[in-house]
């Protein structure tokens, strides 16, 4: 019909241009002649395009205005679903050979799916006459395709937002023209979704996703079954755990899998100035959720409830209790139909009105904890397997370092070293690979969000073991008893071994107590808080416990951790037995006690999988030595310092509580030697200065004394030879010898020496 | 001339359908003009409404001595808009009448061509002169002004539809929302389209 067809050159490219707006709406695709006459069209004929990303729409064939060539205008207003084309900004060319002329002849029915638009005035007046007088008006002169959509213009009045086409007679395939005859019918079944959207992967949050999964399904796979057996199926969760965990992540991911509908409030959100308008707002939520639901399965996610619904009672709070009552009204009213899942999600449980946490409101609770090393892991996969990450990064030991990270902190965390290899690296600008020492840097700056407001948080300069002088089966037995557990928890197992709970150290002062626990938390990777007095104390009755039981809670949620707890027996003191009230020190102890060795966990602090929580050692021992560090480092270790061993508390000092206890003596002549190395490490010193002479007369001497003693040497020689002074001369020594005295003495010695041998007698009493 | 007989009764029949669609804009026009004093007075009942309904009759003495005004005056203003509401359903039964006047002339004249559709060349389709404009410009613009027919009928109808009693402050506005509607789409795109093909016709 076009005779001049040939004379078109080969595959020539249309360019895309944006739709001009009053043909928005009409179906057109406008052409230049050229292509026309090389597609043999006429006006108005049906034109199947191919859209670069694998959709397809159809439009009808029109002229250009201008009649220029080399250029098309698309409404793609029946086009497969998901297509971007048009207002979404699709820019590009197309060639001509992706435009195919297609036969549409009219339809004598059509069987369409109607997406109903949201709101749609008053909920009565959907009726399938309304909605079918609306699809017919739509569909009017149209041509359409089976598996397409028609979407209804943006401004337009009605019901109907678009319209899937289902089938017709004959098949609209490729294509079909509705006319004023074509009976159009409603199908009851939504057209199956052609391809299964994208997953978002969830690190370690599997089983926690499998419930809601199960909520979300299980309707809508087994009606019947269900129906039969007579079955309310649990309708609502509350998700608990620390911010950053991923609750809103996983109720987005879970609802994509299932394809169901997510309507997603902040519950501050909905909070309203007048009275009665946080009401409303609640209302209006549910009222929708519910209109969604008469669709398809939908999940009503309240994230941060306790805003919402705070514990009812008190002076103050009739307005919070209306809302409280609203919801929980609205909570029952939802159990008559099934259609809606509620999902609360909130990091205070404890907060929530309880009347909310009963089977019927909320049926199930997922506590998601911070994760653990596994969980960890399983998140670092995740987040990386889209980065160009060099061979050399090992995930494990990265997950082994981040202790206490949530979900966000490891994102963070990735995406910090990143940005860290693209801006410094100079050598592969183009293709640049994350390697570990990013990772490290990125290390440094990221701190975990669960410790931005953890009391008793330290920075603390590295020490290492070999910095301090002697005392060496002391150092021996702290590594067993701390830095083992951690790095062989293998061998642990093998031999019936648990983790000791606690340490104390005690000592004279100036022994290098805190300076070992100092060592310590260098040494082994995790977390370390310290508290002291200053921390916990407060004018407020009540509230050092509650400091003292965040603290743990705190370390819990990030172990492995050490808690420290310098000058105990300030802190604690004793019972005594004589005296029964009850002052602050003996409540911040029965806190203390309680926390080293009570009966449980409180249920919000669950972290993992329940499973593993419940693992035998013996299960484990197939695992992995992943598992292994996991399942073993569960508690909290504390280590306490003092230098009064004798005003603590018994109960305290039981095994199972603070159960090794290690005496640090005041170092010997050896030990002196190597103490007076490390702090005349950095002094110039002749050659005549004869340490081992030194060590043999600091007799009494501490660490802290010796430490003293060489700077007041170096001060002397500052003082005699002028500021030019350049060495240490062991007159120096001998002279401040003369002026600094030994802080230990022989009585308070024995008094320690003694009380190691009570304390002998009695561990050997307990076993 | 073989040749453009084919395109002869194209214009043949585009020179019938728009003088169809010139008297057919005429009573569009009218109708629209005719019904704002209809929406005016629906709007006013809502007022006299909402203002009966804010009023406390037991309050006002002189109004005491008669029992169940309050109810008495809520029907006759109810059964009055009831009248209105039937007199705009005429006047939208009109509009309806206008548009399926108008919907059967384009198809008319679309069906012409695509009969002779294949042996009118493209050139053809697009020759314009100084009279006549293009047979695509013109075929164009009938379906451009079909569509507009259906989409202002359509959303009056949707408009009318929403009305109820119930939420007196959405009848009050109700003249405004009729205007805008006139406002949002094209309201010279018939009258221009008439005036672009008023040499062709004269031809």
């Amino acid at each position: 019909m076009a005779p001049d067809s040939g004379s078109f050159p080969e595959e020539p490219l249309l360019k895309v241009l944006p739709l001009d707006a009053r043909d928005r709406g009409t179906q057109r695709c406008r052409l230049g002649p050229a292509a026309f006459r090389a597609l043999g069209a006429h006006l108005g004929s049906a034109v199947k395009i191919s859209l670069p990303d694998r959709g397809s729409c159809l439009c009808a064939a029109w002229l250009r205005r201008d009649g220029a060539d080399g250029f098309v205008q698309l409404d793609p207003q029946c086009a497969s679903p998901g297509t971007a084309v048009g207002a979404s900004g699709f820019r590009g060319s197309l060639s001509l050979r992706s435009l195919r002329l297609v036969s549409c002849p009219s339809l004598r029915l059509l069987t369409v799916w109607p997406v109903l638009r949201e709101r749609a005035g008053a909920p009565g007046a959907l009726n399938p006459a309304a909605v079918l007088e609306a699809a017919q008006e739509l569909l009017r002169n149209r041509p359409v395709s089976r598996g397409h959509v028609v979407a209804a213009p943006p401004g337009a009045p009605g019901p109907v937002a678009a319209l899937h086409i289902v089938s017709g007679a004959p098949s609209p395939d490729p294509a079909g023209l509705v006319t004023p005859r074509t009976r159009i019918s409603l199908s009851g079944v939504p057209p199956s979704e052609a391809e299964p959207q994208a997953e978002v992967p969830l690190g370690g949050l599997s089983e926690a996703a499998d419930s809601l999964r199960e909520l979300l399904r299980l309707p809508l796979r087994y009606p019947r079954t269900l129906a039969a057996l007579g079955l309310a199926l649990p309708r609502g969760v509350l998700l608990a755990g620390p911010p950053g965990v991923g609750k809103t992540q996983l109720v987005r991911a879970v609802v994509r899998e299932a394809g169901a509908e997510l309507l997603a409030v902040s519950a501050p959100a909905l909070q309203g100035a007048r009275p009665g308008e946080t009401e409303e707002n609640v209302r209006q939520v549910f009222e929708r959720a519910r209109e969604l639901a008469s669709r398809r399965p939908t999940l009503l996610f309240l994230d941060e409830v306790d805003a919402l619904c705070p514990r009812r009672g008190g002076p103050h709070r009739a307005a919070e209790s209306r809302v409280v009552a609203q919801v929980l009204t609205l909570l029952d009213g939802i159990s008559g139909d099934r259609e809606v899942v509620v999902v609360a999600s909130t990091n205070r449980p404890d907060a929530l009105d309880p009347a909310l946490r009963r089977p019927g409101r909320f049926d199930r609770e997922v506590v998601i904890g911070t994760p653990t090393l596994k969980q960890r892991k399983a998140i670092l996969q995740v987040i990386t397997s889209k980065m160009p990450i060099s061979s050399q990064v090992d995930l494990s030991l990265l997950a082994e370092m981040t202790v206490g990270y949530v979900g966000a902190d490891l994102t963070a965390l990735c995406r910090e070293a990143a940005l860290h290899a693209l801006l410094h690296s100079e050598k592969n600008k183009d293709n640049p690979a994350v390697d570990e020492a990013d990772f490290l840097e990125a290390f440094k700056r990221i701190q975990p969000s669960s410790f931005r407001s953890i009391v008793g948080l330290m920075d603390i300069k590295p020490v290492g073991w070999e910095q301090i002088g002697g005392l060496e089966d002391v150092k021996l037995k702290l590594k067993q008893s701390i830095e083992w557990p951690l790095k062989f928890p293998r061998e642990f197992v093998r031999m019936g071994l648990t983790q000791p709970k606690g340490v104390l150290l005690y000592g004279p002062p100036g022994c290098a107590k805190t300076t070992l626990v100092r060592v310590l938390a260098t040494s082994c990777h995790c977390s370390f808080v310290s508290v002291s007095g200053a921390d916990l104390f407060s004018p407020f009755v009540g509230d050092s416990e509650k400091v003292l039981s965040q603290v743990f809670r705190q370390a819990r949620a990030n172990t492995p951790a050490i808690v420290f707890l310098d000058e105990i027996d300030s802190i604690l003191g004793s019972r005594p037995i004589s005296k029964t009230e009850c002052n602050v020190q003996e409540r911040v102890l029965s806190v203390l006690l309680n926390e080293l060795d009570g009966v449980g966990l409180k249920t919000i602090e669950r972290r993992g999988s329940k499973s593993d929580q419940q693992g035998k050692y013996k299960e484990l021992k197939k695992n992995e030595e992943l598992e292994f560090q996991e399942a073993f480092n569960r508690n909290v270790m504390i280590v306490a310092a003092t230098n009064r061993p004798d005003v603590l508390d018994d109960a305290l000092l039981r095994p199972g509580r603070l159960d090794k206890i290690i005496y640090i003596p005041p170092p010997d002549e050896k030990g002196r030697l190597s103490i007076l190395k490390v702090c005349t490490k950095n002094m110039p010193m002749e050659p005549d200065v004869s340490l081992e002479n030194l060590a043999a007369v600091t007799c009494f001497f501490s660490g802290a004394d010796l430490g003293n003693l060489c700077k007041e040497a170096a001060l002397l020689a500052l003082q005699e030879n002028g500021l030019e002074a350049t060495t240490v001369k062991q007159e120096h020594f001998l002279k401040s010898l003369k002026t600094v005295k030994p802080s230990l003495s022989p009585k308070n010695l024995t008094l320690y020496e003694n009380l190691f041998q009570k304390q002998g007698f009695s561990n050997l009493e307990d076993i | 001339m073989t040749q453009d007989q084919p395109l002869l009764a194209v214009h043949e029949a585009l020179r019938k359908c728009f003088p169809v669609v010139e008297e057919q804009q005429g009573l569009w026009q009218s109708t629209l003009r005719d019904s704002q004093p209809l929406l005016a007075s629906l709007s006013n009942l809502a007022e006299q409404l909402q203002a009966a309904h804010n009023l406390r009759f037991e309050d006002v003495p002189p109004l005491r001595a008669f029992p169940d005004l309050k109810e008495r005056l809520r029907r006759k203003q109810l059964a009055a808009g009831d009248t209105v509401l039937d007199k705009l359903g005429e006047r939208l039964a009109t509009l309806l009448k206008v548009r399926d006047t108008v919907s059967r002339h384009v198809e008319q004249v679309l069906e012409i061509y695509e009969q002779h559709a294949d042996s009118i060349g493209i050139d053809a389709l697009l020759q314009a002169s100084v009279v006549s404009p293009s047979v695509a410009d013109m075929l164009e613009w009938l379906q451009d002004i079909e569509r507009h027919y259906r989409n202002s009928y359509l959303k009056r109808k949707y408009l009318l539809s929403s009305i109820q009693w119930g939420d007196l402050a959405n009848i009050q506005a109700l003249p405004k929302a009729w205007d805008q509607i006139s406002e949002d789409e094209h309201q010279s795109l018939v009258q221009d389209t008439l005036l672009n093909v008023s040499f062709f016709l004269e031809e």
